[in-house]
């Protein structure tokens, strides 16, 4: 039964404010790493990658994508990704606008 | 057996005011009508601007009569300013890549026929649906209200690149409230092709109907459905460059307008920190899997006539699927080959040239199969045919010089000549509309129930074809000769001897331009007194030719049919006649 | 429209894919629901995309937010919008059991975080306004930065409104008994993916901003 209705069971209400507490508990993280002294680049990836597990668990548990069954995330996730990931082809020029600057 | 969806508590009534059957339906047939006459209504107002514009570049000193009535400051006595020519450009390539060749092949035959295809009663969201269409006639009525305001309509383009589409007024007329119209107009484009897109996905994936496999579609639907994952994942991108570029005209922002700009003889002092570069990557992002969303619903149709017409399964079904794929995902590639002279990074648009050529291999794929199709079939030359033919004629024909301009050093001595003007419109432009033409003429007898005249359109189809080769050939050989782009008159020594080409290219685009005048008279004259059309006239197998023409409100009077057979079943040995419907339960030894 | 719930197809071979069953045995509007979020993650991609092509492009880049009030108050509405997102999941699952009253009373509570959200924002805004912010200028640097936060924020705090009034609606109508639980399913995936976005913008804007010395 690939069914969603077993995921409305009482026992869930635990999972749900589990994951609820894990995302608190990565928010806090991500506060407190803000002001460490890290190097940009550096801080800047632990963030992204916490906020992409943040979006999983979103996407997971509260959007109910773990219970669907495996072609829904197979249509959706690989789009999205390949999507966003074209639009990084954008940068080397933002960086070239950066160096190329007068100064 | 037929009834394997049993009658739902929603079964559908056809409703019977006017309003509510033919203006504010949610009937898929009538929404696709009414997308195909707006676009038919935009493709006229388009054809009408060129012709303008031919008859300007040629005779620079002509008066055209009534022009100084439309625009008293952008022609005065008829006799068109050079920012007038471009704002006539502007609106003629927004008008026809937006509202004729994103509109008509997808929204219009795809609404009509998706969902009969595939055995549904009507699309997954008839209410989006209707949604769709009226945002995009609201876009078409905002866009065309740019004609009468004072500045007029916009010149950037219909790219509309910044800096000159985001520092208003100053940057030429047009620029002001009429810019500021255009991106009001493309952001309700992107909302309607968005609800579109997903309504056609879903409806595709949803409903159909069963038996349907997906290796059973026929090669439409699929075109149709690629298309509105295209469309889906592109026209994202083109609001967030509208969103952003209205804020820079109206919010005062800067993200597509650097700093120290001088337009006018005068510094932008109220711009700074932003690239019109990031807002050609934001454009092409979307531009490029644009001009695959005008041409892959043509490449079905075509396909889906070629074999109708040459009585023989498609050449290669799976590899046409897998081919529009192919183009679809790499749609999505090669943006950067239009940004080859914008200043963008040489190691970005080696990637792009790389991937430009890739997409050649698909592209030939769908080319040589319709070839193999046609190879010794018992071809039937009807009009749609005969469109189908010139379309593969004119796609080969501009696919070619896309080779070309693919490669960087290459573009940038042509990139702003005619060469690339003669590309497109022969690849994305004619071809499309030779697909729409072959569609129309093709699926008219179920729309309307009734035959167009075929020696009216064998007429048409010949003035058409061999004008629009007269008109788009010699382009490439202006542009190699170094005739730029955008002029209004050519009055550079160098440019003063091409001028007779460009006369011969003006008459042939007349010619043109009134060959359609028969195509209109026999729609409509057909539309009324056309010879009756019987249920499937032209032997075809998909499935709207087993229902009524027109078709019952919901498609099948409540009898969905069953799918036991590919869409290309023609001239299969061993069968009772030439060819076997998709929801024939007829077994025969299946040959593949 | 006619509802496609999965029929039972004769013949073993025959998958879901083979037409007259949804594919993925979801209604209709669930997956037209997911196409939508799929396009507007994208556009929201490509504003942050521009946002951080100018913002590595620019020099100086102001990091202007003190721990105390922004960094604290953007922070409160990371929770405020999280707990709605749970609020949220609450209120799909009473209406799957068929308790509409509870069901509505769960979608006011998250509307309502919705609506603290809203006002915690506008006050972040207006105290930037006080600052001196605007859409094109900015008391610290790079003039492309009052913009970028604006128009990011600006346009998913129009996404909350948004679903602040969607949300209303669909509770109403459950608690009047009409709607399915199906409804309010799709309304909370819009709700998620407002909450989602956030989960982005609030390290990216915020975070990354942070006065740290």
């Amino acid at each position: 039964m690939e069914n969603a209705e077993h995921a409305h069971g009482a026992g869930s209400k635990k999972l749900f404010l589990a994951v609820w507490i894990a995302l608190l508990v990565i928010t806090g993280i991500e506060v407190v790493l803000s002001y460490q002294y890290l190097a940009l680049k550096v801080m800047l990836g632990l963030l992204m990658t916490l906020s992409i597990v943040k979006a999983a668990l979103i996407i997971s548990y509260f959007m109910h994508l773990r219970y669907e069954r495996r072609s829904l995330v197979l249509t959706l996730m690989p789009a999205l990704i390949f999507v966003i990931a074209m639009m990084f082809v954008v940068f080397p020029d933002s960086i070239r606008l950066y160096l190329m600057r007068p100064r | 057996m037929a009834e394997a969806h049993a009658p739902t508590a929603h079964a559908q009534h056809a409703p019977q005011g006017f309003i509510r059957k033919y203006i504010f339906s949610l009937d898929h047939k009538v929404i696709g009508k009414q997308y195909y006459f707006l676009a038919l209504f935009s493709v006229f107002v388009g054809l009408l601007l060129s012709i303008l514009m031919r008859w300007h570049l040629v005779w620079p000193d002509a008066h055209i009569p009534l022009l100084d009535k439309l625009s008293p400051v952008g022609a005065p006595g008829g006799l068109m300013t050079p920012e007038y020519y471009l704002s006539l450009m502007t609106m003629h390539g927004t008008i026809m890549i937006f509202f004729v060749l994103t509109t008509a092949p997808q929204s219009g035959f795809g609404n009509y026929f998706l969902p009969i295809q595939i055995g549904a009663e009507d699309m997954a969201f008839p209410r989006l649906n209707m949604l769709s269409f009226w945002v995009t006639l609201a876009a078409l009525l905002t866009l065309l209200s740019s004609f009468f305001v004072s500045d007029g309509p916009p010149l950037a383009g219909w790219t509309a690149y910044p800096p000159l589409s985001a520092v208003g007024s100053v940057s030429g007329p047009g620029e002001g409230l009429g810019q500021d119209l255009w991106v009001i107009s493309i952001a309700l484009f992107c909302v309607g092709a968005l609800l579109g897109a997903l309504n056609f996905i879903a409806t595709t994936l949803e409903l159909r109907t069963r038996g349907m496999k997906l290796m059973r579609l026929p090669l439409t639907c699929w075109a149709w459905f690629i298309t509105a994952i295209v469309g889906l994942l592109s026209f994202a991108v083109l609001f967030a460059a509208g969103v952003l570029l209205l804020l820079d005209r109206v919010g005062g922002t800067s993200f597509f307008v650097p700093a120290g700009l001088i337009v006018s003889d005068k510094i932008l002092s109220n711009h700074s920190g932003g690239s019109p570069l990031l807002y050609q990557h934001l454009f092409w992002f979307f531009g490029h899997p644009e001009v695959y969303i005008a041409i892959l619903p043509g490449m079905g149709i075509t396909s889906h006539i070629l074999s109708c017409f040459s009585r023989k399964p498609i050449f290669g079904y799976r590899a046409m699927t897998y081919s529009l794929m192919a183009i679809g995902f790499l749609s999505f590639t090669v943006w950067g080959h239009h940004m080859f002279v914008s200043g963008m990074s040489p190691y970005t648009a080696f990637a792009f040239s790389v991937m430009t050529m890739a997409i050649g291999v698909p592209s030939a794929i769908k080319t040589f199969n319709w070839l193999g199709t046609l190879w010794g079939g018992r071809l039937r030359l009807t009009t749609a045919m005969l469109f189908s033919i010139g379309f593969v004629s004119l796609f080969v024909s501009g696919g070619l010089s896309g080779l070309f301009l693919a490669q960087p050093p290459v573009d940038v001595n042509l990139h702003a000549t005619y060469f690339v003007v003669g590309h497109f419109h022969l690849v994305m432009g004619v071809a499309a509309i030779f697909a729409m033409f072959g569609g129309t003429f093709y699926w008219f007898p179920k729309m309307f129930g009734r035959m167009m005249n075929e020696t009216l359109g064998k007429i048409h189809f010949w003035l058409t074809f061999v004008g629009v080769y007269a008109i788009f050939m010699p382009m490439h050989y202006l542009g190699v000769e170094g005739n730029v782009r955008r002029y209004s008159t050519f009055i550079d020594d160098f440019m003063q001897p091409l001028l007779p080409v460009h006369k011969f290219m003006s008459i042939w685009a007349f010619i043109v331009g009134g060959a359609q005048l028969i195509f209109i008279f026999n729609l409509f004259w057909s539309m009324f007194k056309g010879e009756k059309a019987g249920i499937n006239p032209w032997e075809s197998t998909s499935l709207e030719w087993t229902v009524p023409s027109p078709p019952p409100h919901d498609n099948f009077a409540g009898k969905i049919p069953v799918v036991y057979h590919g869409p290309y079943e023609y001239g299969v040995p061993g069968a009772e006649k030439d060819y076997i419907m998709q929801d024939s339960p007829e077994v025969v030894a299946e040959s593949h | 429209m006619a509802s496609h719930e999965a029929v039972s197809i004769p013949g073993a071979t025959e998958s879901v894919w083979s037409g007259g069953a949804s594919p993925y045995a979801v209604v209709p509007k669930k997956l037209g629901m997911w196409l939508f979020i799929l396009s507007d993650a994208i556009t929201f991609a490509a504003l942050i995309v521009a946002y951080s092509y100018v913002r590595v492009a620019s020099e100086n880049w102001p990091r202007p937010f003190a721990l105390w009030p922004s960094i604290v108050n953007a922070t409160v509405m990371t929770v405020v919008l999280l707990t709605s997102s749970v609020t949220m999941v609450m209120a799909v699952r009473a209406a799957k059991l068929e308790m509409r009253k509870a069901a509505a009373g769960w979608m006011v509570a998250t509307l309502s975080g919705g609506i603290l959200f809203d006002i915690l924002h506008v006050r972040e805004w207006l105290g930037l306004i006080d600052e001196g912010v605007r859409l094109f200028k900015n008391p610290w640097g790079a003039p492309m930065f009052g913009a970028s936060f604006f128009a990011l924020t600006g346009l998913h705090m129009l996404h909350v409104t948004i679903g602040v009034v969607y949300l209303a609606v669909v509770a109403a109508c459950i608690a009047r008994g009409k709607l399915t639980s199906d409804d309010v399913e799709v309304s909370g995936l819009y709700w998620h993916f407002v909450d989602l976005v956030w989960m982005f913008l609030f390290p990216l804007i915020y975070l990354m901003s942070a006065k740290t010395a």
